[in-house]
Formats: structure tokens, sequence, C-alpha cells
């Protein structure tokens, strides 16, 4: 880390925040979309699962959540596009407060339990909302698009995912340099010690991640209101989850960098594997990149690299 | 409610708790003993019932035989798996974590790979007596449930016998519970592993096939196999063969009753509600924890 990097990493920013600005293609502005929303999942998830090291299975409910209240509040109070767009913000909010209602028990369980429970809630979320009516049920809620030109409404909603972006990585820059952020990874390292050297744990980690829901919640409304339908299909699927665990664990969990560049590399790959090969294929592909990562790279890719340059 | 329903759903739960089980172990040994979570052992019991399927369609070849061949070559396909996928990663600091993920990766291929066989719709075993019921008195077993529940009952027991009575299956429990102190009484951890993690994905073969002879699958069925996996390793508690055989038991009574009473699709949610709640209330499991 040195002295120039925070001057690169705004002139990154402005760049990115200008690249409408060329008149790109609506497919470059909708693969950055899904770029920057999946460098947000993984960078959030991070909060909790990397500093902290409590493998969160079910982030995608947040994701998720923050969807439906989007959607739900657009078509509840008939909204109009840029209200729509900040009504992601209390969604958002609503994810957060699950995340305490969910996280104030889940958090006292462990290791493997932690991941399976919070898997299983995935999955009760996803049910649910499939078998309530008033949430549009296994058909789904369709939400009015912004009465713009294809392009600029592409180019605003670009924009939002990346102002979001910017915001939970300045948070996540933050939580690894604060008391906070030691704390975590205090807890991670040894839970018992963290403990008895009288780090508030219990606290950490439910604020940890109460965070860690609040911006993917966010993200999720902003994904909503992009596609203009949600379906519990869309943004509950436990890939989904499991995607975010990988990106992190894959660029590296605990680390600010990691989770970003693992996102990075593998919706790239993503995208380019469903482009370019049969979608079976695609999956087979892909799971096996799972196995390369954990044995080959289990402490990510950023330690792999440094590593190998000595 | 009628005595007969009641009575009926039950028998059937019973039916259906004792393939849980017989899914379950394998899945609890590997957790136990080897500190794996094997996300694809489900996705291996539906391999099985694949290929029960191919072979009853093509050859005519009854899925009790099926069951007895797919064991041993289950068992050898998972040695080498063992030793190409899994040891590599024993030594990872925290090897739970990296089972995950990896096995999740070792799913998503075999799930794939039976979606490009087999398609993606769903299937259903039918053996030439899948149309056959035991009546007694008001009750009707249909015969493909009595098939299931027999070869559960068998695999089981013959688990059991082989952790309690043989040298190998008495290491095997060893490692379990003293991995130091049976090193140092010169049990090879590695290959006892690589027997515990064969053996469980044999035995998920097996199970496999017994679950498809009651119910249809298809190739992401695993996922759905795998949570009610988890729930019945977490109720019996990990590693512990008999708690997980009980805990089967018990979901598959618990699953049948609320299939006879509640809507279909509030069934899964009912489950992994009670999945969620034992995680975090006892997630050592109901039984005391003692050796097997």
């Amino acid at each position: 880390m040195n002295k120039y990097y925070p001057a690169a990493l705004a002139i990154l920013i402005i760049l990115l925040a200008a690249f409408p600005a060329i008149g790109p293609e609506v497919y470059y502005l909708s693969f950055m979309f899904s770029v920057f929303m999946y460098v947000i999942l993984a960078s959030s998830w991070n909060f909790i699962g990397g500093y902290a090291g409590y493998l969160s299975f079910g982030h995608a409910a947040f994701f998720g959540i923050g969807a439906f209240a989007t959607a739900k509040m657009a078509t509840v109070f008939q909204l109009p596009p840029l209200l729509t767009m900040l009504a992601s913000i209390p969604a958002g909010g609503i994810a957060a407060l699950i995340a305490l209602i969910v996280g104030y028990p889940c958090l006292k369980i462990r290791g493997p339990y932690f991941s399976v429970v919070t898997l299983c809630f995935a999955f009760v979320v996803d049910l649910a909302v499939k078998n309530i009516e008033y949430l549009g049920g296994a058909e789904g809620l369709w939400m009015k698009f912004m009465d713009l030109p294809e392009k600029t409404a592409r180019t605003i909603m670009y924009e939002a995912m990346l102002l979001l972006m910017v915001i939970t990585l300045a948070a996540s820059w933050f939580l690894g340099r604060s008391r906070f952020g030691t704390g975590l990874t205090a807890i991670r390292s040894d839970e018992e010690v963290a403990e008895t050297m009288a780090v508030p744990t219990a606290m950490l980690k439910i604020k940890a991640f109460v965070l860690s829901a609040f911006f993917p919640g966010v993200a999720g409304g902003l994904f909503a209101y992009y596609l203009g339908y949600i379906h519990a299909d869309a943004v509950f699927s436990i890939n989904i989850s499991i995607l975010i665990v990988l990106m992190a664990m894959f660029g590296g969990g605990g680390t600010w960098l990691g989770p970003i560049i693992g996102a990075v590399i593998l919706t790239v790959v993503n995208e380019g594997l469903s482009t370019f090969a049969q979608a079976e294929i695609a999956r087979i592909i892909y799971g096996g990149l799972f196995i390369v990562v954990t044995i080959f790279m289990p402490n990510g890719i950023i330690d792999f690299f440094r590593k190998r340059g000595g | 409610m009628d005595a007969v329903l009641i009575f009926q759903s039950l028998i059937s739960g019973i039916m259906m708790g004792m393939v849980y089980a017989l899914l379950g172990v394998g899945f609890s040994l590997t957790w136990g003993v080897m500190h794996v979570i094997h996300i694809s052992h489900g996705a291996f019991g539906l391999l099985g019932a694949y290929a029960a399927y191919s072979l009853l369609q093509y050859f005519g070849v009854d899925p009790i035989a099926s069951a007895a061949m797919s064991v041993p070559l289950l068992f050898l396909m998972a040695c080498g798996l063992y030793q190409l996928l899994i040891r590599p990663i024993t030594r990872a600091k925290n090897i739970i974590m990296a089972s995950m993920i990896l096995t999740f990766g070792l799913a998503i291929i075999l799930e794939n790979i039976m979606a490009l066989i087999w398609k993606a719709d769903p299937r259903v075993l039918t053996p030439a007596y899948s149309s056959g019921a035991l009546i007694v008195g008001p009750f009707y077993f249909q015969y493909p449930h009595l098939v299931g529940f027999g070869l559960s009952l068998v695999g089981i027991t013959a688990l059991y016998l082989f952790l309690k009575k043989t040298y190998t299956g008495m290491a095997v429990r060893a490692a379990w519970q003293q991995p130091e102190a049976a090193r140092l009484y010169g049990v090879n951890l590695f290959q006892i592993s690589m027997i515990t993690f064969a053996l469980a994905v044999s035995t998920a073969g097996a199970g496999g096939i017994c679950l498809a002879l009651l119910n249809s699958f298809e190739p992401h069925s695993h996922n759905l196999w795998l949570i009610y996996l988890f729930l019945v390793v977490i109720v019996g508690g990990v590693g512990n063969v008999i708690g997980t055989a009980l805990a089967g038991l018990i979901i598959g009574v618990i699953t049948g009753l609320s299939m006879a009473f509640l809507p279909f699709q509030w069934v899964n949610l009912v489950t992994f509600g009670l999945l969620m709640v034992f995680l975090i209330f006892r997630p050592h499991g109901i039984f005391k924890q003692e050796g097997l």
C-alpha cells in the first residue's frame, strides 16, 4: 500500500463513472452493472464471512428480501421511478432488521452449524415468499419501468449501482482499519481468547451481520427495479449464496481487495462461459473451478500470487 | 382425525424415515470421522438412482440387484475421488469449510452430468411390482415402499455390524473418537478416511435407489435431499450411527404426518423450520453423545 493508492482509486472510480459517456452498447452497461452488483454482494459478505470467519451460506436471502421489499413498496405506493430507486434504501433497512432478528440466535452457533443454519434460513425465506400470495407467490411481481429511452435508463441504473458499490467498498475499507474490524479478526482467530480479552464478541458479530445484510438489500432493490420483474428463483437461488461465498474465498476472505478481485474475475468467467458454452457444460466447468480453487488456492488468489511473487 | 389415516401416514413415515437414515449414516460418518461435510453426498445417491433407472429401463435389472451392484462400484470410485480430491485438502487449516466448498463444486458437476445424460425431466423407478400392494386390513403398503424400506434396513444393519464387529470398523470408530490416540496405536488415518468416505458414498448410492423407489427424482433433487441429510444428521448427532438411524425415523414420521395434514408446499417449510430450531437450540442432537 503506497501513498498513490487512494489517488489511483479515485481516478478509477471517475473513469468508471464516466464510462457511459463514451456511448458503449447497452450490453456493456448491463455487464458492468452485474459486476458491480457481485462486488457489493461479495464485499458485504466479507464483513461477517471474511473478517469474522462466520461463513454465511444464506447471503442471497438478504439480497432477495431487499428486492421483494422494493418491488412491493413500488407497487403498493405507486412510486415514480426515482422514488423506487430510493425505496431500495428502506428495503435494505428491512433486510438489516431481519438480519438482526435472525442473527441474534444464529450467531451463537459456530463453524459449520452456522453455515447450515444460514443455508436453511435462505431456503425458508425462498419457500415462504413462493407460498405467500401477497408477495407475488409463484408468479412473482411486476414493476413499472421508467419512462425513458433504454440507454438513458440503463445509464441511471449503472451509476446508481456504481455509487452503492463505492459506498460498500468505503465501508469495507474503514471496517478493515477500525477497532471494529480488528475485533472481528480477533473473533476469527480465536473467539474464546477474544472474549477473554474483553472483546464484546456477541455485539460485534451482530453489528457485522446486520451491516453485511444492509448493502445486499439495497443492491437487491436496484436489481429488482433493473429487471422490472422479480421472481423468487431469480434472487433467492441457493447458487447465488454459494457464488458469493466462492467469490470472496476465491479472491481471499478477510481482506479488502480479495472479494473485489474474486467477484470481478468470476463474473467475467461466468459471463464468458454462458456465452460460449452449453449451459450444462458451463456449469460443469464452473463446478470444477470450485474444486481447483479449494485445492490449489485455499487462502485465495491474492495470497497465491503473493507467495509466488516471493 | 381419521385413525386409519393417521396410522397409515405413520407407517409410510417410518418407511421413508428408514431410507433417510440409510442416506444419512454415511453423511454423518464422513462429517464425524473425517470432518468433511460432503455436500455431494445426495448427488451420489441420485447417481445411484439414475443408474438403477437405466439398468431397469434397458436391461430389466431389478433395483435390488442394482443396489447390490452399485455398492462395490461406487466404493471403488469413491476411493479414487478421495485420493484425488479429498486427501489434498485434509491438511487445510479449516477442513470443514474447504470440504464444503469443494464438494459443492463436485455436486454441481455431478448434477449437470446427470442433466446431460438423463435430461431434466422427473423420473420414477417402476419395477414390475411397482403397482402392487400388500393389503392388511384397512392399510395398504405399496411393494416398492416395502422394498425400499427393507433394503435400507439391511444396509444400516450391515453398516452397524461392520463398525461394531470388524477390526476396520473399530478403527473407524477409534478415528472418530480419538484420532491422535488411534494413530499412536497404528491406525493409518488416511486409509481409514478413505474407507469411511467410500463406505459413505456407496451407502449413499444404495440409499438413493431406495429413495427413488419412494419418490420421483430429477437432476436437482439432491439439493432437497441434502437438507434432509443435514436434518437427520444434526438431530441424530454428528458421527452417531444409531442416533442418525433414530433421527431418520423421527423425521420420516414428522414428514409423513405433515404430508397427510398439510398442503404439499408447506411440508418442506416445516422441515426447514424444524432444522433451524434444532440448530439453534440443540446443535449436538437429541441423544447423549456416546460412542457410535
